[in-house]
């Protein structure tokens, strides 16, 4: 009975994936300049912000390391997937942006990119992940704070190498960048990336590495106690998060055909810094990969439409004048989510889409249970 | 229990709005789709899209330029409109904030270009301009950038131009002023990790070699944003450096760098380029100001260096509806303005592929407020620039900026 219902859930959740794909590919095909203009490069950043949050979920929220410089591997991962590309051009591999040989190189620049950030991963996860704590949010904090400043003074590429005006036309022109259109064409790729990286971090959390993370989280001395090798599993899952960031930074690199080191600082102006990141997890829950997935879009759609939407010109004058600094407006969403609901949207729950049906049931034993407590202070209140 | 369910419907209503908008800026963007394509169907108004750092950091250069573009097309406006054929039309600006950022940048300019925009002014910064000058391209509309000053963002691109100068240039100016001053020993303090002073440095330090001033000292810092520049001007006073090369902005120059240059020993000229322009917000309260006194910068435009009619009518223009004196950014972005103009009236259009052939004609001279220049054909003017500086006499309440005099290359 128990094997038959997990089976179910099985085949509804990887039903449920082939349709989200087929949405993208469908998306993908279709025409249109709202399409184009604004949803797919929506769904593009989207994609790396989705994989991203859940990345550093798994160092956060399923190991209990608090990291601060998880953009650092993007940044390796994005400049990684740029040079190979643009490597490949120039060796005359490809020449224009179609084709089996651009998409190999498409997959090579992806791959490459996630396993070169989840070496530097491993380099430093070993020295720093024998800290703790604040110690390790310092040690990662330093590390994202090197990385763009090496980046920065390569010469091959760097500012100097990439972001300025011509280089990052070659990147554009010839490399991994996409235009609108490519990113229309190549919206699968997006989603792919997505779906089998989601996959991927899924199985992991739900294998025996997971259930020893999760150990290692709630408590590490018993957890040392029952024979698990703290220091390699801390290691492994550094790792692991390293790798997938790698990969957002290379999807980063097509979406955005221009890069510069600015973008993957600890703090910027825009939503993706290494700080967003850890608001991001928070947010969703720590220890819920869907709740990651549920804060990047939110987040995402959150800025997005503050600066683009119409909803904001809607508004009363005042508050127009809160908008026009997005900053403020994340804030106090933050406090509001951190008010409600203290573990994050989702908590350590997985939002389960067969889990649906009994819904009503819960918020019911919620408002029920809430209630009781309620009374029972009261009645405490009283009798003290 | 009350208060806890209003801030969660306060809450809801957020998500539902945000997620929602989607699906309703559709309604929106049509209609003000109709205004920008009007000025081909024979409506009255052309929407031209304006993206700058409205906020962040930056904040400064991009409100600037916007008030500029404001004044610009106000002007415009009540002169009648631009002329094209035997309609007029009233110009109109939709604006975005990049927040410095070059992804926020690139979402700007496809939501203008969604909208049916097909001219652009934008963005402030070499960093976020070198973002979207591809999609200007590929997407066939005219990007004006009015302070990119990085070399290389008009030279592939033909839809991309600018109002002022390139950066190469600027460090030409430099050193010029370096060399005809009689210094002979020049220092550089910068950044190599950004393009905007990376590019100057070069750009400066090929000109010295040329001119055969000798670069005795060279010194690289982390970031734009560092606060501390004291070993940096230790090893310039004991190389023995006349002036140093600053090219940083305003937001360290006033509060970090030349008060730590002047107490590591440094007396010299700091010598900087147009991010410098505006440090006089950033002094600190309380600050000794003599320090500020030579601390000098190329520019584009001063107001009391710029003769013409043109610039004469714009700062006073500028200064009635404003209420202060204009800087290079309010006259960068109010030119784009009026080189968006002329183009339009001289091919009859306000359609991207025409107004760019009109643009790309070299011969063209534009009359403008930093000066009279034709593009070369990359798309960068060819004009000159000027020295500013800060002086203090003691007893004075604030620094003041004075135009030095106009350079040009010999």
């Amino acid at each position: 009975m128990k094997q038959n219902r997990i089976k179910t859930r099985y085949l509804v959740n990887f039903a449920a994936l082939i349709v989200l794909f087929a949405v993208v590919v469908g998306m993908g095909m279709l025409g249109g300049n709202t399409m184009k203009l604004k949803i797919a490069p929506s769904v593009w950043q989207c994609s790396y912000l989705i994989i991203m949050a859940a990345s550093l979920n798994l160092v956060l929220g399923f190991l209990g390391q608090l990291s601060l410089g998880h953009c650092g591997f993007m940044a390796v991962g994005a400049y990684a997937a740029a040079l190979i590309s643009l490597a490949f051009q120039r060796a005359g591999f490809y020449t224009e942006k179609a084709g089996a040989a651009f998409f190999l190189v498409l997959l090579i620049s992806i791959a490459a990119a996630g396993v070169s950030a989840a070496l530097l991963g491993l380099l430093v996860g070993i020295p720093a992940l024998r800290l703790k704590g604040d110690y390790l949010a310092i040690i990662t904090l330093g590390f994202g704070m090197i990385i763009v400043n090496v980046i920065n003074n390569l010469p091959f590429c760097g500012q100097q190498g990439l972001s300025q005006g011509s280089a990052s036309s070659a990147l554009y022109a010839s490399g991994l960048g996409f235009s609108n259109d490519e990113k229309m064409q190549y919206l699968w790729v997006a989603g792919l990336a997505v779906i089998l990286c989601m996959t991927c971090m899924f199985m992991f959390v739900r294998s025996k590495y997971g259930r020893a993370i999760r150990a290692i989280r709630d408590n590490e001395i018993a957890a040392s106690a029952s024979g698990i090798n703290v220091s390699y599993y801390k290691v492994l899952t550094f790792t692991i998060s390293a790798f997938f960031a790698g990969i957002t930074g290379a999807l980063y690199a097509c979406c955005n055909a221009a890069l510069a080191t600015s973008s993957f600082s600890f703090t910027n102006g825009s939503i993706l810094n290494s700080v967003f990141i850890v608001v991001m997890v928070v947010v969703g829950g720590m220890g819920s990969l869907t709740g990651s997935v549920i804060a990047a879009v939110v987040l995402f759609l959150l800025n997005y439409t503050i600066k683009n939407g119409a909803w904001v010109s809607a508004l009363p004058a005042f508050l127009q004048n809160v908008f026009t600094y997005p900053m403020l407006v994340y804030s106090i969403a933050l406090i509001i989510v951190i008010m409600f609901r203290p573990r994050g949207i989702m908590g350590s729950r997985e939002f389960a889409l067969c889990d649906i049906p009994q819904w009503p049931g819960r918020i019911k034993a919620y408002f029920t249970s809430r209630a009781a407590g309620k009374a029972a202070r009261k009645e405490g209140k009283s009798h003290g | 229990m009350k208060r806890r369910k209003l801030l969660s419907l306060l809450l809801a209503l957020c998500m539902t709005f945000g997620l929602t908008a989607c699906g309703g800026s559709k309604t929106t963007e049509e209609s003000s789709g109709d205004s920008g394509s009007a000025g081909e169907s024979g409506g009255d108004t052309i929407t031209i899209g304006m993206i700058g750092p409205l906020t962040g950091s930056l904040a400064v250069y991009g409100t600037h330029v916007q008030a500029g573009v404001e004044l610009a097309i106000e002007e415009i406006n009540a002169a009648g409109g631009v002329r094209l054929g035997d309609a007029s039309y009233q110009l109109a600006v939709e604006i975005k904030d990049d927040q410095g950022d070059s992804t926020e940048c690139v979402n700007a300019m496809n939501a203008l270009i969604s909208d049916g925009i097909q001219l652009v002014v934008g963005s402030a910064t070499s960093g976020c301009t070198s973002a979207i000058t591809s999609i200007a391209n590929s997407e066939g509309v005219v990007l004006i950038t009015p302070s990119g000053t990085a070399d290389s963002l008009t030279t592939t691109m033909d839809y991309v131009f600018r109002t002022c100068f390139r950066d190469s240039f600027q460090g030409e100016l430099a050193a010029q002023y370096a060399a005809d001053e009689g210094y002979t020993k020049v220092g550089i303090v910068y950044c190599s990790a950004d393009t905007y002073s990376s590019g100057l440095r070069d750009a400066f330090a090929d000109a010295c070699a040329a001119k055969g001033l000798e670069i005795v000292a060279e010194e690289s810092v982390a970031s734009m944003t560092e606060v501390d520049y004291t070993n940096q001007f230790n090893k310039m006073v004991s190389a023995g450096a006349q002036l140093v090369f600053t090219p940083f902005y305003y937001d360290v120059m006033g509060p970090y760098l030349v008060p730590q240059a002047r107490s590591a020993g440094f007396t010299g000229v700091l010598l900087g380029a147009d991010g410098v322009d505006n440090t006089e917000t950033t002094i600190p309260d309380g600050a000794d100001l003599s320090v500020y006194n030579d601390v000098m910068f190329v520019n584009h435009y001063a107001t009391e260096l710029a003769t013409s009619d043109v610039s004469a009518n714009f700062v006073s223009a500028y200064e009635a509806k404003y209420g202060e004196t204009p800087n290079n950014f309010d006259a960068l972005g109010y030119d784009a303005v009026y080189v968006y103009k002329a183009a339009m009236e001289a091919c009859g259009s306000s359609d991207a592929a025409s107004v760019q052939a009109a643009l790309a004609d070299t011969s063209v001279v534009y009359e403008v407020s930093t000066g009279t220049f034709s593009f070369d054909d990359t798309g960068t003017p060819i004009k000159t620039g000027v020295l500013m500086g800060y002086s203090y006499t003691e007893g004075d309440a604030a620094v003041s900026k004075v135009a030095v005099k106009t350079l040009s290359l010999s």
